[in-house]
C-alpha cells in the first residue's frame, strides 16, 4: 500500500513537472539541439560530435536575444514582458481598491438586493471573453482604446472585480466588527474607520486577492488577442502570435521568454500556498 | 450599528464597482443582441437590420452543431479524468510524508500558468518528429503517433494538455475534502469491520461529495470557455478541436461577420447562463452550510 502510493505520487510529480523542467533544458539549448530527433537533456560544455548524444552543449544566448526582435515580430520579447508588468500591476491595484471598498459595503451594510448583486458579481466571470469581445471592441474604437494599455487595464480590472469582491468579503467578514464600532463610537467617520480599522486588518486577505487578480490578469489571452493588435500587446498575446511564423518557431527564445514569464508565477504559488484553496473557490472554502 | 449611515455612504463603497461591471458587462449583452439582428461587419460595409436572419443560419449552420457537440465532449471527458485522477491521487496523498509542503506546491503549479503559454510550448513536447513524448514512447518500445497532424490526436492533445493543467486543482479540492472527515468516523467503521471498499463508498466519497460537487461546477464553467488551447494546438478553424469560443472567433475576426458572430454569441451566453445559473446556486447552498 506505501509503496503503491510513492509510485502514485512520483509518477505524477514526473507527469506534472515534466513540461517546466523541459522548458528550463531548451532553454539553455541551440536551436539545433532543440529539434534534434535524438533526445538530448544533460547539459555539457561543449558540442558532441555524435548526434545520437544523450548531451547538448549548453548556451546563454536564447536569454540574452530576448531584448532582439524576432522575425516577422514587432517588438522584442522584453517589449511584451513590459506590456504585461504594466497591464497586469495597474488592473491588480485597481481590482483590488475597488474590490476591497466593495467588499466592504456588502460585509457590513444591508441594502436591497444585496445578495442577487452578489451572485451577479459572481456570474460575470463565467462570461466566455469571445462572446463580450465585439461590444467591447466596437467601444473600444470610438474611445480611441484599442491597441492600449489603458483599455487593456480598464478590461481586465473589471474581469478581475468579480474575484476581488468575493475573496475579500471573505477576509473581512472574519475581522470582528466590534474593532470599527469602537471606532465608531470615538467619533471617527465611517471612511476613517475603514480606513485606519479595516484596511490594516485587511493586509493579509489584500495580498492574496492581489496575487490571484495578478496571476488572472497575466495569463489572459483571449481579451489580449482580440483588442490588441497593433500595440500593448501582452507575452501571451506575442507567443501566440509567432505560430506560422515563415522563420520558424524560434524554441529555445520561446522557451528562455516562457520560463522568465511564469518564474514569477511559480514564486507566488509557493508563497500564498495556503491560500490557494481560497483564491480557486472565490473565497467559498476558506481554509 | 451597522445601518445608522445613510443610503449615500453605504451604496458609495458599493457603486464603482457595480457601475463597472453593468459597463462592460451588461452593456455588451445588450449590444451583442442589438448587433445580431444586423449585418455589421468587422470592416467596412453599411449596417443594417437583417431581423432574425442571423439565428436561423444559426440554428441551420452544421458548424455551431458542431461546436456545441465537440464542447460537450471536451467538458465531459476533461472534467471526469480531472475529477478521477486528482481524486486517486488525494487520495495517495492523504497521509503525512517528509516533504509533503513541497511535493504539493510542485503538483499544484500547472494550475497557475497561462494556458497559451504553456498550451504553445507543448507543441515542442508533442512534436511527432522531435518531441521529447514521443522519443520517450520510443526508448520505451512503445508506438510514436503523430500528436499535431494526425485529426481526432489533435483533441487528444488538448484534452491531455487541460488534464495537465487542471488536475491539480481537484486534487487541492478533494484533499481539503478528505481532511475534512473526522478520523473518529473511520475508528468507528474499524470496529464493525467494514471492507476498505464499504468504507470508501459509505464514507469517504459521500462525505467528499459537496466539495468535489464544487469541483466539479467551477471546472465546467472554466472548460465550457475553452479558447486558448485550441489556439494552441491547431488554430480557430479546425472541425477536430472547434470550440464554442473558437468558433466564435472564426466567425466574427477571421470571416469578420459581426452581425452573425453575434447571434452565435447570444446563444451561446444563453449556454454559459444556464450553466452558471446551477452553479451560483449550488455556491449559495454551500455557503448556508455550517462551516
Amino acid at each position: 500500500m506505501k509503496l503503491a502510493r510513492r509510485l502514485v505520487i512520483g509518477a505524477y510529480l514526473f507527469a506534472a513537472m515534466l513540461p517546466l523542467v523541459w522548458m528550463a533544458l531548451s532553454s539553455f539549448k541551440t536551436r539545433d539541439d532543440a529539434i534534434r530527433p535524438h533526445p538530448n537533456f544533460v547539459p555539457a560544455a561543449t558540442a558532441s560530435a555524435d548526434p545520437r548524444a544523450i548531451t547538448f552543449e549548453a548556451t546563454l544566448e536564447n536569454y540574452t536575444e530576448l531584448a532582439d526582435v524576432h522575425v516577422g515580430a514587432q517588438a522584442s520579447f522584453l517589449e511584451h514582458l513590459g506590456n504585461s508588468l504594466i497591464v497586469g500591476l495597474c488592473s491588480t491595484l485597481a481590482a483590488v481598491a475597488l474590490g476591497t471598498a466593495a467588499a466592504y459595503g456588502f460585509s457590513r451594510f444591508e441594502f436591497a438586493g444585496k445578495k442577487d448583486w452578489l451572485f451577479f458579481i459572481l456570474s460575470t466571470r463565467f462570461m466566455p471573453p469571445l462572446a463580450v469581445v465585439v461590444p467591447v471592441l466596437i467601444m473600444y474604437r470610438t474611445l480611441d482604446l484599442q491597441g492600449t494599455h489603458l483599455g487593456l487595464i480598464l478590461l481586465y480590472t473589471v474581469f478581475n472585480l468579480s474575484l476581488a469582491v468575493w475573496l475579500m468579503k471573505g477576509f473581512i467578514d472574519e475581522i470582528p466588527r466590534a474593532f470599527e464600532e469602537a471606532a465608531l463610537v470615538d467619533g471617527y467617520s465611517r471612511l476613517a474607520a475603514f480606513r485606519r480599522i479595516i484596511l490594516p486588518e485587511a493586509r493579509t486577505g489584500m495580498a492574496v486577492t492581489a496575487v490571484f487578480c495578478l496571476i488572472s490578469a497575466w495569463n489572459e489571452y483571449g481579451f489580449a488577442m482580440t483588442l490588441n493588435a497593433s500595440g500593448a500587446i501582452t507575452v501571451p498575446a506575442y507567443f501566440a502570435g509567432l505560430q506560422g511564423n515563415i522563420a520558424g518557431m524560434p524554441w529555445p527564445q520561446i522557451a528562455a521568454g516562457a520560463l522568465i514569464f511564469v518564474a514569477p508565477i511559480v514564486l507566488f504559488t509557493v508563497l500564498v500556498r495556503r491560500h490557494l484553496l481560497r483564491g480557486m473557490t472565490f473565497g467559498t472554502i476558506k481554509q | 450599528m451597522a445601518n445608522h449611515e445613510r443610503a449615500p455612504i453605504r451604496w458609495a463603497f458599493v457603486a464603482p464597482t457595480l457601475i463597472l461591471l453593468i459597463a462592460f458587462n451588461v452593456f455588451p449583452l445588450v449590444y451583442n443582441l442589438v448587433l445580431a439582428f444586423t449585418n455589421a461587419q468587422l470592416v467596412g460595409g453599411t449596417t443594417r437590420g437583417i431581423g432574425g436572419a442571423n439565428f436561423a443560419r444559426v440554428f441551420a449552420e452544421p458548424e455551431f452543431a458542431g461546436a456545441v457537440r465537440l464542447t460537450a465532449l471536451f467538458v465531459l471527458l476533461a472534467v471526469s479524468i480531472e475529477l478521477v485522477l486528482g481524486f486517486a491521487v488525494a487520495l495517495a496523498l492523504r497521509r503525512d510524508f517528509r516533504g509533503k509542503t513541497v511535493v504539493m506546491t510542485a503538483l499544484l503549479v500547472p494550475m497557475m500558468l497561462s494556458p497559451a503559454v504553456m498550451g504553445l510550448f507543448w507543441n515542442l513536447i508533442l512534436n511527432g518528429n522531435y518531441g521529447i513524448l514521443n522519443q520517450t514512447l520510443a526508448a520505451l518500445g512503445l508506438p510514436q503517433p503523430e500528436w499535431l497532424t494526425v485529426g481526432a490526436l489533435k483533441f487528444t492533445s488538448m484534452l491531455m494538455i487541460d488534464v495537465w493543467m487542471w488536475t491539480p486543482f481537484m486534487i487541492l479540492i478533494a484533499l481539503a475534502g478528505l481532511n475534512a472527515i473526522p478520523p473518529a468516523i473511520y475508528e468507528a467503521a474499524e470496529i464493525d469491520r467494514a471492507s476498505a471498499w464499504t468504507v470508501f463508498r459509505r464514507i469517504t466519497l459521500p462525505l467528499c461529495a459537496p466539495l468535489l460537487g464544487l469541483a466539479v461546477l467551477l471546472r465546467t464553467t472554466d472548460a465550457l470557455k475553452q479558447f486558448d488551447l485550441v489556439m494552441a494546438i491547431t488554430g480557430p478553424n479546425d472541425e477536430n478541436t472547434q470550440t464554442l469560443s473558437t468558433l466564435l472567433y472564426q466567425v466574427t475576426f477571421r470571416d469578420g461577420k459581426i452581425g452573425l458572430g453575434s447571434s452565435f454569441a447570444c446563444v451561446v451566453l444563453v449556454i454559459v447562463i444556464a450553466v452558471a445559473t446551477v452553479f451560483t446556486r449550488y455556491m449559495e447552498r454551500m455557503q448556508r452550510r455550517p462551516a
